[in-house]
C-alpha cells in the first residue's frame, strides 16, 4: 500500500522506503511473532479482492485517465488538456453537469424525505403484515433503471393508468395529462429507484435507536413530534447523512432510466453518447475521470467531516 | 398539549406516507403483470383477457421479427436416451444471463468472503478504509464500461469481460451480506477453539468459519446473482454482438415492442426476482436485506 509516490523524492528517502517495503514483504513471507502471522493472514484475506479491484477497477480507470489527456484519438500518446478545456469551457457541458447535479440533489432529498417516515412506521409502529410491507418496499431495489422507467410509463404514460383515470374524471385529453416522458416524469422515475435504497439504509439506523429514551420523553409529556425532534432525530442523524451520501451517489449513477426517458441530458447519458460515431474519445475519458474524482472526493469528505454511517 | 397536532394526526400521516409509497412502488408492477395477459391496452384498463400470446412471443414460442424478436432457443446439452438423442433447449438470452451472473457470483465468493472476514475478525491499521472500499461501489456501470473498453478492447465484449465487470460492480453486496453474518458470530472463540484443537489457520477458516457463515454467504450469493442478471448500464456500454444479456433484451422490448408485449418481458423478469426473493426468505432473510435485522 505504501510503495507508491516514490519517484520524485530524494534518493535517501527512496532507499529508506524501499527498505521498509522489503521489510514488510519479508514479514509477510516469514512471520516470526504471532502478531506478524496475523498480519500475514490479513494480507492473504484481502489479496483476492485487491487483485479484482486492480485488474477490473484501478487499471481500467488509469487507462481512462490516460486517454483523456492523449493528443490522438484511440491511442494514448502525448499530453494535452484539450478535453478538460472543452469540458470546463463549453457551456453545453456545464449545463449537462448542472442537470446531473440538480436532478440527483432533488431526487435524493425527496427519497430520503420519504424514507424517514417509511422507516419510522416500519420500525416503530405495530402494523399488520409488517414483514410483507418490508418485502414490498425492498422489492424494487433489484429492478434496473429501465424497468423503473417502464413502471413510470405504466402509471403516467400516454396509456398510463393514472393518466387514463384523471382524463376520465376531468375530461381532459390523456396526451395533455401524461407526463412520463418529461423532466417531472424522469424525476419520479429516479425517486422510484432511490426510495427503496434509502429506506433500506434508514431501517438499519432505526434498528439501533434506543426506545427507552423515547418512552421516557413520552411519559414526561412530550408530544410525538417533540419526541421525534429531540430524542429520535439526534440518534438517526448519522444514518440520515449516510443515506443522503449513498442515495446521491445512486442518483448520479442512474443511466438505464435515461435510455428509456431521454428528456434531459445528464452526465452519464452524455458520456454514453460520446462513445458513438463522430464523438470524442478523449472527452469521454475526461468525463469519466471527472465523475470518478467528484464522487470519490465527495464521499471521502462526506465520511471524514460528518459522522455519517456508511455500509448499507 | 391537549391540542397537539402530532398526537392527533402524526401517526396517521406517517402511516399514510408508508402506504402511499408502497402503492406507488407496487401498483405498476401488478398492472404490468396483469397487462401481460391482455390483448391490448388503449383504454383506461387493459382489455382482451386472457391471452398468452405476449408471453409466447417474448419466450420465443411464436414467430417474431426485427427489433421485437424474441428469445432464440439454443440447445444446452444432449442426452442419449433409449437410442434417440434428447436435446434440451433453453431460451438463449435467459440462459446467457444466468450463466454470466453465476460466473460473477463465483468470483464474488472468492474475493468477498475473505475480505469480509478480515474486516470483521481483525484489528489493523487502515481497517476503516479497507471496509469503505469493499462496501462502496467503486464506479457506476457506465464509467466501468468505458474503462473496460479502453483497457481491454478485445476482452471487454466477451463473456469473460462481462463476468469480471459484474463481479466488481456487485462485490459490495456480497461483502455486506457476509460481513453482517460474521458480526453475529463469536469469531474469536470459534477460531481459537479450532486452533487449540490442532487445526491450522487455513483449515480453520475453510472448515470451521466458512461453513458456520453459510446462511450469510448463500444470501449474499443470491443477491449478487439477481443484481448481476439485471445489470443494464455496464452491459449496454460494452456489449457488441451475439446473444444479448437479459437487461438489454428487456430494454429492446420496452423501447420497441407493443405495450402488452413489453409488459410480458418485464413480468418475466419480475417472476425471476420473486423466485429469488422467496429463496432468500428460505435462507432466513427478509427480502433484499443485507443487514441482519
Amino acid at each position: 500500500m505504501s510503495d507508491r509516490h516514490a519517484e520524485n523524492s530524494p534518493l535517501s528517502t527512496l532507499r529508506a522506503l524501499t527498505a521498509r517495503v522489503v521489510g514488510a514483504f519479508e514479514t509477510v513471507a516469514n512471520p516470526v511473532t504471532e502478531r506478524e502471522r496475523e498480519y500475514r493472514r490479513i494480507v492473504a484475506l484481502c489479496a483476492p479482492f485487491s487483485v479484482l479491484l486492480f485488474v477490473a477497477g484501478l487499471y481500467p480507470l488509469s487507462e481512462v485517465v490516460r486517454i483523456s489527456v492523449s493528443t490522438a484519438q484511440y491511442r494514448s500518446v502525448g499530453f494535452s488538456l484539450d478535453a478538460y478545456a472543452t469540458l470546463f469551457g463549453d457551456p453545453y457541458y456545464r449545463q449537462v453537469a448542472f442537470n446531473s447535479l440538480w436532478l440527483a440533489t432533488g431526487t435524493t432529498l425527496v427519497s430520503v424525505g420519504l424514507a424517514v417516515p417509511i422507516a419510522h412506521a416500519l420500525e416503530k409502529y405495530d402494523l399488520p403484515g409488517e414483514d410483507l410491507l418490508v418485502t414490498l418496499v425492498s422489492f424494487p431495489i433489484s429492478l434496473p433503471g429501465i424497468v423503473a422507467a417502464f413502471m413510470i410509463l405504466v402509471l403516467f404514460g400516454n396509456n398510463g393508468v393514472v393518466t387514463a383515470v384523471t382524463a376520465a374524471l376531468t375530461g381532459a385529453r390523456p396526451t395533455d395529462l401524461a407526463f412520463a416522458v418529461s423532466v417531472p416524469g424522469l424525476f419520479v422515475a429516479f425517486v422510484y429507484s432511490m426510495v427503496p435504497r434509502a429506506t433500506l439504509i434508514l431501517r438499519g439506523t432505526y434498528a439501533e435507536v434506543d426506545s427507552a429514551a423515547e418512552e421516557a420523553a413520552q411519559a414526561l409529556g412530550a408530544t410525538p413530534f417533540e419526541t421525534f425532534r429531540y430524542v429520535t432525530l439526534p440518534q438517526i442523524r448519522p444514518g440520515i447523512t449516510g443515506a443522503l451520501i449513498l442515495t446521491f451517489r445512486t442518483g448520479l449513477a442512474i443511466f438505464g432510466t435515461l435510455v428509456v426517458i431521454q428528456t434531459l441530458v445528464v452526465w452519464t447519458l452524455q458520456l454514453s453518447r460520446e462513445l458513438g460515431v463522430g464523438y470524442d474519445v478523449q472527452v469521454a475519458g475526461a468525463m469519466a475521470t471527472v465523475y470518478f474524482a467528484f464522487t470519490f472526493l465527495f464521499t471521502v469528505l462526506g465520511l471524514r467531516y460528518t459522522s455519517a454511517e456508511v455500509g448499507i | 398539549m391537549t391540542l397537539s397536532l402530532s398526537r392527533r394526526f402524526g401517526r396517521s400521516i406517517v402511516t399514510l406516507a408508508l402506504f402511499a409509497t408502497v402503492a406507488f412502488l407496487i401498483a405498476p408492477i401488478v398492472l404490468t403483470v396483469v397487462a401481460s395477459f391482455a390483448t391490448s391496452w388503449t383504454g383506461v384498463l387493459p382489455s382482451g383477457f386472457v391471452t398468452f400470446e405476449n408471453w409466447r412471443a417474448v419466450l420465443g414460442l411464436a414467430d417474431t421479427i426485427g427489433s421485437q424478436r424474441s428469445m432464440g432457443w439454443r440447445p444446452l446439452f444432449s442426452l442419449p436416451l433409449g437410442g434417440e438423442r434428447l436435446t434440451v433447449l433453453v431460451p438463449a438470452e435467459l440462459a446467457f444471463s444466468i450463466g454470466l451472473a453465476l460466473g460473477g457470483v463465483l468470483i464474488n465468493l472468492v474475493v468477498g468472503v475473505p475480505i469480509a472476514y478480515a474486516v470483521s475478525r481483525y484489528e489493523f491499521p487502515g481497517k476503516e478504509w479497507v471496509n469503505a472500499v469493499s462496501v462502496l461501489p467503486l464506479v457506476p456501470g457506465v464509467i466501468l464500461g468505458v474503462a473496460f473498453l479502453r483497457a481491454y478492447p478485445d476482452l471487454s465484449a466477451t463473456s469473460f469481460g462481462l463476468i469480471v465487470g459484474y463481479s466488481l460492480l456487485k462485490a459490495p453486496f456480497m461483502v455486506m451480506a457476509v460481513q453482517s453474518e460474521f458480526e453475529s458470530m463469536p469469531l474469536r472463540q470459534l477460531e481459537e477453539s479450532a486452533r487449540s484443537l490442532g487445526a491450522s489457520w487455513p483449515r480453520t477458516f475453510l472448515t470451521v468459519i466458512v461453513p458456520n457463515a453459510r446462511s450469510g454467504i448463500v444470501s449474499g450469493a443470491i443477491i449478487c446473482w439477481a443484481l448481476a442478471a439485471a445489470e443494464f448500464n455496464f452491459s449496454y456500454i460494452v456489449w457488441a454482438k451475439g446473444t444479448q444479456p437479459l437487461a438489454l433484451f428487456l430494454q429492446r422490448h420496452i423501447s420497441n415492442s407493443s405495450f402488452t408485449k413489453a409488459a410480458a418481458a418485464v413480468s418475466m423478469f419480475f417472476f425471476i426476482i420473486v423466485a429469488v426473493t422467496l429463496l432468500l426468505q428460505r435462507v432466513g432473510r427478509r427480502g433484499f436485506d443485507t443487514r441482519g435485522s
